[in-house]
């Protein structure tokens, strides 16, 4: 499954793959297998793709497509290296819209360029396979019935790591030219 | 913004790291830290990316404090004496003085030990369970694959915490340890409550916890999924702090009496009790009776919240004149060098060695399974910090997390067991001993 590549400026319309509360990151979206056996190791996109929310949906490594949306509960991919946003992100999810999360989810998300949002409330609003939309650069996000929910605006720096695809991208930017 | 009340300590930190009088939570701002400290084996990636983005050198070397704890010894056929190798090489190429090879112990101790961590500090790390420095006053920001931004532009962007209070108030009973209590903590207020928070610990029961309780508190704090944490800073951790600063500055920051929390708790140790979490849950503790009885294969004591002098200590005053049960394997790993020798002069290993136990170099080693790892349905009780499935070794295999007491006493008695028992022996014991006119 091919990455999509994330636009924050536009809406992005994807179908909505959602999950519970108090999901855990390496012991739940992927195995702690693939952090213990991969650590030193470049990021193993085929096995972390074929492992992504297997055990939470046995249907989403085959059937999710570039620019779905994953919908999540509560504290949500709880304890996670970034092996779990990889895989999020790897499996070609345009962003993460979530009840609550740590932190760190969304610092190790950045790197891998996938927007994660803290948007209370929502998992009431959609159902799993709704079609929803996405504007990064606003946090408006638009419901399968029409209606709106906002979340908070990421940082002008975030945007500019998810403009350029991820962070290394953004530093080869900043530090070669490269665009 | 109301811009009246007071700061908390992580508020007051990341300002002055900012170049701010005051900063409020949810704001993103871009932080110089002390330190930027990493664990070897996020450096392969790191050597990987600077190659990829053309950078030749750090921006302040002299900041950077790189530590091999993860892997402190490569076996036959491990990637990470490559790594190892690697990193002999690059940290002269790069400038970085401040590297800890093999068997220098955990970053978490080596930045305390050694006076990198100071009130006041600053520290961008690659793992959150360094908030351990909080003991001393000082801040952890962990980042991830983003710990390279600092690295080469000497800053990075934080967003402000909010910040729970957690004020500890009564005496911890016979038998009861730091661990204890964060187990208890993690179990009522685990669920997410503290997410994208600070937990600032204080109160009046603080000055009864050694610095080595206090940094296992901290340590395991960030299960909560706190974005750190950090402790008020008293005349003990002074002490602690002036025999290692060597000279190196720093200001003591307290919180404000009327800085504004997010929440605020109160946790009486009188309370606490010895406990064990029940995997695969970091809110799974329960009184250490509900589980006793259950055989174990393996116990070992280690970890960032389990490895220090006041752990070997506990550990060895059950371990002594006793012997690991004849079915039980037991590992034991001293969290620095600065332990280990210390361990070795108060005659801790050796009680450790006739006991029966396998003591092993300072590092990580058996929390995230690079030694001593699980088989088939064993079951584990540990001073780790993780219990879910897989992490040490076997998915079928059971993590029990308990204080370095409760994990000794499980190793004699071959089940989990409850060590108030076994210490008020070695108490009785160590009293008949002194019969009168012996010193």
């Amino acid at each position: 499954m091919p990455s999509c590549a994330i636009r924050p400026d536009e809406p992005m319309q994807g179908r909505v793959w959602k999950f519970g509360d108090q999901v855990s990151g390496d012991d739940g979206i992927i195995d702690f297998s693939a952090v213990r056996d991969g650590f030193g190791k470049p990021l193993n996109e085929e096995l972390l793709t074929r492992m992504c929310f297997r055990r939470l949906n046995p249907r989403f490594p085959d059937e999710v497509q570039a620019g779905d949306v994953v919908v999540g509960g509560v504290n949500f991919a709880h304890h996670n290296h970034v092996e779990v946003s990889a895989a999020i992100r790897f499996s070609g999810v345009a962003a993460v819209l979530v009840e609550s999360c740590e932190s760190g989810f969304i610092r190790r998300a950045l790197s891998q360029g996938l927007p994660v949002l803290t948007v209370p409330g929502i998992t009431a609003r959609v159902q799993d396979g709704d079609r929803i939309s996405v504007n990064l650069a606003k946090g408006r996000i638009v419901l399968a019935d029409g209606s709106v929910m906002m979340a908070p605006v990421l940082s002008p720096y975030m945007l500019a790591v998810l403009r350029a695809g991820n962070l290394v991208a953004a530093l080869q930017q900043e530090f070669l030219g490269v665009s | 913004m109301d811009s009246t009340h007071g700061q908390t300590m992580a508020q007051k930190i990341l300002a002055r790291h900012a170049g701010r009088e005051r900063v409020e939570p949810g704001e993103h701002l871009s932080c110089v830290p002390d330190h930027v400290v990493t664990q070897e084996m996020n450096w392969p990636t790191l050597h990987r990316n600077l190659g990829k983005i053309g950078v030749k050198g750090l921006k302040r070397p002299d900041k950077v404090v790189i530590v091999v704890d993860h892997t402190p010894s490569a076996a036959t056929g491990s990637p990470h004496a490559g790594t190892h190798h690697l990193l002999k090489g690059l940290t002269r190429e790069l400038g970085v003085d401040h590297f800890y090879g093999p068997g220098s112990g955990l970053r978490h101790l080596v930045l305390v030990e050694k006076g990198f961590a100071r009130p006041g500090s600053l520290i961008f790390s690659d793992e959150g369970n360094i908030a351990s420095i909080g003991a001393v006053g000082a801040l952890n920001i962990a980042m991830s694959p983003d710990i390279l931004v600092p690295l080469i532009k000497d800053e990075n962007w934080v967003t402000v915490p909010h910040t729970v209070r957690v004020d500890l108030v009564g005496a911890l009973p016979f038998g009861v340890s730091a661990r204890d209590i964060v187990q208890t903590l993690l179990r009522d207020w685990g669920q997410g409550q503290f997410l994208q928070c600070c937990v600032e610990y204080g109160g009046p029961a603080l000055a009864q916890l050694s610095m080595d309780d206090r940094q296992t508190l901290l340590a395991s704090t960030f299960h909560s999924m706190s974005d750190t944490a950090v402790m008020e800073v008293d005349d003990l951790a002074l002490a602690y702090v002036d025999a290692r600063a060597d000279g190196r500055p720093y200001e003591v920051v307290q919180p404000d009496p009327d800085a504004q929390y997010q929440r605020r708790i109160t946790l009486d140790l009188s309370q606490m009790l010895p406990m064990v979490t029940v995997p695969p849950e970091q809110t799974g503790a329960q009184p250490v009776e509900t589980v006793a009885g259950l055989r174990v294969d393996q116990a070992t004591i280690g970890s960032c919240a389990g490895n220090r002098l006041q752990d070997m200590r506990d550990a060895a005053q059950i371990l002594r004149g006793r012997q690991v049960a004849p079915h039980v394997t037991m590992y034991i790993s001293p969290g620095s060098r600065e332990v280990y020798a210390q361990a070795a002069r108060e005659g801790l290993l050796e009680i450790f060695a006739e006991a029966g136990a396998a003591v092993l170099t300072p590092g990580c080693n058996t929390c995230w399974g690079y030694l001593g790892v699980l088989s088939g349905q064993e079951v584990s009780i540990t001073t780790h910090q993780f219990n879910y499935q897989g992490r040490n070794g076997s998915e079928q295999a059971r993590v029990f997390l308990a204080s370095p007491l409760t994990v000794a006493a499980s190793a004699v008695e071959g089940r989990i067991a409850d060590p108030r028992p076994y210490l008020r022996s070695s108490m009785s014991h160590a009293l008949s001993r002194m019969t009168p006119g012996q010193p």
